[in-house]
């Protein structure tokens, strides 16, 4: 088992054979962490980019963000919403790719959680909320990268699950030894990402193990529990796991907030499936 | 709501959305949520080359779509690990209601 682990951890590692991250996104990323530059700089460098620029105004207009039909240029964007939430924009846009490769049904559950991780920041006002839409959106990139990179255990993991009806994170940890979470991590330290990106992709399944971040992490995993219980997309299983009771603390749950937050949600996907699907096609045209 | 291909829509339906300009999304929307739909205004969306819309309630029956208690099980099997669990219960129940909603 030890040895699968170590194989698994050297192909993902294996940065030759990765999706990469488009080197502007890695620019903005390093521009947005210094101080010193300005607003005007990261505007630049990201309207030099028409594609990326496009993709930006197109998700800051979407569903996904909740600031539909307002914001139509770059600059516009990041006096409206931040130079971090164009960042994590910048990043989502580059991120679609990687997940539309994989499987459908995954992209549109990472989409939907996503979705489901803003209403409930809107709701409970946590701050950054559109950094927990996006930890939200890569929370089982380890399952893309297992897809992508091993595909025949993929597979095999998608029939252990059938025959044991147990979940995915199970199967895995049973059949391979180590989990798309720690995948997830793995990929994202080659990526330079944040760690309050991180630690959500790493903890989601297990709220606990969280440190600094625990309130994007929690808002994480409650967010892909509602995308399941939805039956939004398809994570590898149909099997909604339980609310860890982490969770339910740090966000201080009660009924008639998980109903609103339900309900918000519910409203939303119905939007985002529209988007999903327009944006799975138009990539189509693109390519 | 529903959302469906305008070709299906017909007198009296009630928008849960607005309706974009299809040639200016980001520009004034064409209608208001809470329009009653008229077979002109039909007419007149259709003209301007809108494609699809949302509206109140679930009035078209789509192929293939699961009906109430088709959702409501499966709803049950998706929770079937949880069962026991206090806060899933009340989960369970607020989606169960979400779908007869939606169903209406
Ligand atoms: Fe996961
Ligand atoms: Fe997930």
């Amino acid at each position: 088992m030890g040895n699968k682990v170590n194989e698994i951890k050297r192909i993902v590692q294996d940065t030759k054979s990765l999706p990469t991250l488009p080197g502007i996104v890695l620019k903005i990323s390093k521009l947005a962490e210094d101080d010193k530059s300005s607003v005007n700089e990261i505007a630049r460098l990201i309207s030099s980019d028409h594609i990326l620029s496009a993709k930006v105004l197109k998700l800051v207009n979407s569903p996904f963000y909740g600031f539909s039909g307002r914001v139509s240029t770059i600059s516009n964007a990041l006096i409206l919403l931040g130079v971090n939430v164009i960042r994590s924009l910048a990043l989502s846009s580059s991120i679609f790719e990687i997940m539309e490769k994989s499987v459908v049904g995954l992209w549109e559950h990472s989409f939907g959680a996503a979705v489901a991780a803003n209403t409930i920041a809107k709701i409970l006002q946590l701050p950054d909320a559109e950094e927990i839409s996006t930890a939200a959106l890569l929370h089982d990139i380890g399952k893309a990268i297992i897809k992508i990179k091993l595909e025949e255990d993929y597979n095999q993991l998608i029939s252990i699950i059938k025959e044991k009806d147990i979940s995915m994170i199970d199967a895995e940890h049973e059949f391979l030894g180590t989990g798309h979470p720690e995948i997830g991590e793995w990929i994202a330290r080659t990526w330079f990402l944040p760690e309050k990106l991180i630690e959500p992709i790493a903890c989601h399944h297990n709220v606990k193990k969280s440190v600094i971040h625990k309130t994007k992490t929690a808002a994480v995993h409650l967010a892909d529990i509602l995308v399941k219980a939805s039956d939004f997309g398809f994570s590898g299983d149909d099997i909604v796991p339980r609310i860890q009771t982490e969770a339910w603390d740090k966000l201080d749950l009660n009924e008639k907030i998980l109903e609103e937050i339900v309900q918000e949600t519910e409203d939303r996907l119905i939007e985002a499936k529209n988007f999903s699907l327009e944006i799975q096609t138009s990539g189509e045209k693109q390519s | 709501m529903q959302k469906i291909p305008l070709a299906l829509a017909f007198e009296g339906m009630i928008l849960a959305q607005e309706i974009k300009n299809p040639d200016n999304p980001e520009g004034p929307p064409l209608c208001g949520k809470g329009v009653v739909l008229s077979s002109s205004l039909i007419e007149r969306l259709n003209k301007i080359g809108v494609q699809s819309i949302t509206v109140e309630g679930h009035p078209v029956k789509i192929e293939g779509e699961k009906t109430l208690d088709e959702e409501l099980s499966s709803l049950d099997y998706r929770f079937r690990k949880v069962k026991d669990d206090p806060s899933m219960k009340i989960l369970r129940e607020i989606y169960r209601v979400q779908i007869i909603k939606a169903k209406n």
